[in-house]
């Protein structure tokens, strides 16, 4: 039991018991899942933002853009990094995949234009903001050090996404079809990087 | 019952029942009736040894494996073997772990043996990766991706082989182990240097989103 209050907090999308129910697994598992996820979508953050940097090249107006936030991930993973090691939260074993579909994706992008290389950021970027939205909820005060990294991360994730509009993600060619493809895409994979 | 003046908890029972259990298993195998010994023993009931481990025997074995590996982790870190050669590290790790259950040799035999039935399958290779996990950690593993993955799968292989060897090696001190422990790392050692070649070759193929790239935003590059 915890001294909390049982206040009913909305979430993003379905409302959540305050207080956890039988069955559900404990805070310190879930932790680890989380460490794996978050560990696992930085890791596929930074090889997006290679992917689009190796297309790009050093010289493109957006270069430095692109460095800077390819630079805030690779810190992001770092810290995620520091937390595996820590705690002994087994990694995900789809990371030679990601490895391979990040930097895919993100070539791929910018193959299609600069524009669409911003799209593919704003979606990703959404999604994460969501997504550890709905973590700061689930942990709701449980792991200080985690919740605290996650707060700074998620900032961050959402200035990416603020750069990324306002460099014309919304202008790309077919950006709603592509915008909703990456966002299921991004949510199949932390839907499978929880788990394995 | 004669349990009438113990009134500690099932779950403190937990260590003392393993150790008390530890002598019986070198007759009786892992199995229930050893359990039963060591409750008498202990002067417990029937009963409360089946409260503080409710799957029975086999998780008494699991208790087994898990203070093996909290032990063997305490004894690393106090040896600084972060200050090795990373192979020396993995040796120290492997040799550090027999020595501490040099004493229960006839138990680790018991326990393979348990472990070797069908239904417990899942429960060996469980303890075999913790075991090859807690080794890794101590030696200052900081690798995240499938490298984590490789690693234990490897040491696991090497693990288990010495252990079958060291099961039967009747040469003082285990110099025949420690021997066949050096020749098993050495293995590995000509897998990694010939991973090391192969990725030295892969750097120098050219890259094709630089290709790529240069198409697309031929400026620039």
């Amino acid at each position: 039991m915890t001294d909390r209050e049982p206040v009913h907090k909305p979430t993003l999308e379905k409302q959540t018991p305050a207080r956890p129910l039988p069955g559900d697994r404990d805070i310190s598992e879930q932790a680890k899942r989380m460490i794996r996820v978050d560990h696992a979508g930085e890791f596929g953050a930074v090889r997006i933002y290679a992917g689009q940097r190796a297309i790009m090249g050093e010289k493109h107006p957006k270069a430095g853009l692109l460095k800077h936030m390819y630079e805030q991930e690779e810190v992001h993973l770092e810290r995620f990094n520091k937390f595996i090691r820590e705690r002994g939260v087994r990694p995900t074993i789809m990371a030679p995949f990601w490895h391979v579909v990040g930097f895919a994706l993100g070539a791929g992008t910018a193959l299609m234009g600069e524009k669409a290389a911003m799209a593919c950021t704003q979606a990703v970027e959404e999604v994460i903001d969501d997504h550890y939205q709905h973590q700061l909820d689930t942990l709701d005060g449980a792991d200080p050090e985690l919740e605290e990294m996650i707060e700074v991360f998620q900032a961050e994730e959402v200035e990416h996404k603020r750069i990324a509009e306002e460099h014309g993600a919304e202008e790309a060619p077919g950006y709603s079809v592509l915008s909703a493809a990456i966002k299921a895409g991004c949510k199949a994979a932390i839907w499978i990087s929880k788990r394995v | 019952m004669t349990s009438a003046s113990d009134d500690r908890t099932p779950l403190e029972l937990r260590l003392p029942l393993l150790e008390a259990i530890l002598p019986h298993v070198a007759f009786d195998g892992w199995t229930e009736t050893a359990l039963k010994m060591a409750a008498e023993d202990l002067n417990i009931s029937r009963e409360m040894a089946e409260l503080a481990f409710p799957r029975g025997v086999i998780e008494v074995l699991e208790l087994h494996f898990e203070e093996a590996d909290k032990t063997l982790a305490e004894k690393l870190d106090e040896m600084d073997i972060q200050s090795m050669k990373i192979r020396d590290r993995i040796t120290v790790a492997v040799r550090t772990r027999l020595e501490q259950q040099t004493p229960n040799r006839e138990v680790v035999r018991r326990g393979l043996a348990t472990l070797a039935m069908p239904q417990n399958l899942a429960l060996g290779s469980k303890a075999l990766w913790a075991t090859s996990d807690t080794m890794w950690r101590a030696a200052g593993d900081t690798s995240t991706d499938h490298n984590w993955y490789t690693k234990r799968m490897t040491l696991s292989g090497v693990y288990s082989a010495v252990v079958m060897y060291w099961l039967n090696d009747e040469s003082e001190d285990f110099a025949d182990t420690w021997a066949f422990l050096d020749r098993r790392i050495e293995d590995v050692m000509k897998i990694e240097k010939a991973k090391f070649q192969m990725r030295k070759a892969c750097e120098k193929m050219p890259s094709l989103s630089g290709f790529l790239g240069r198409l697309r935003y031929p400026t620039s590059h």
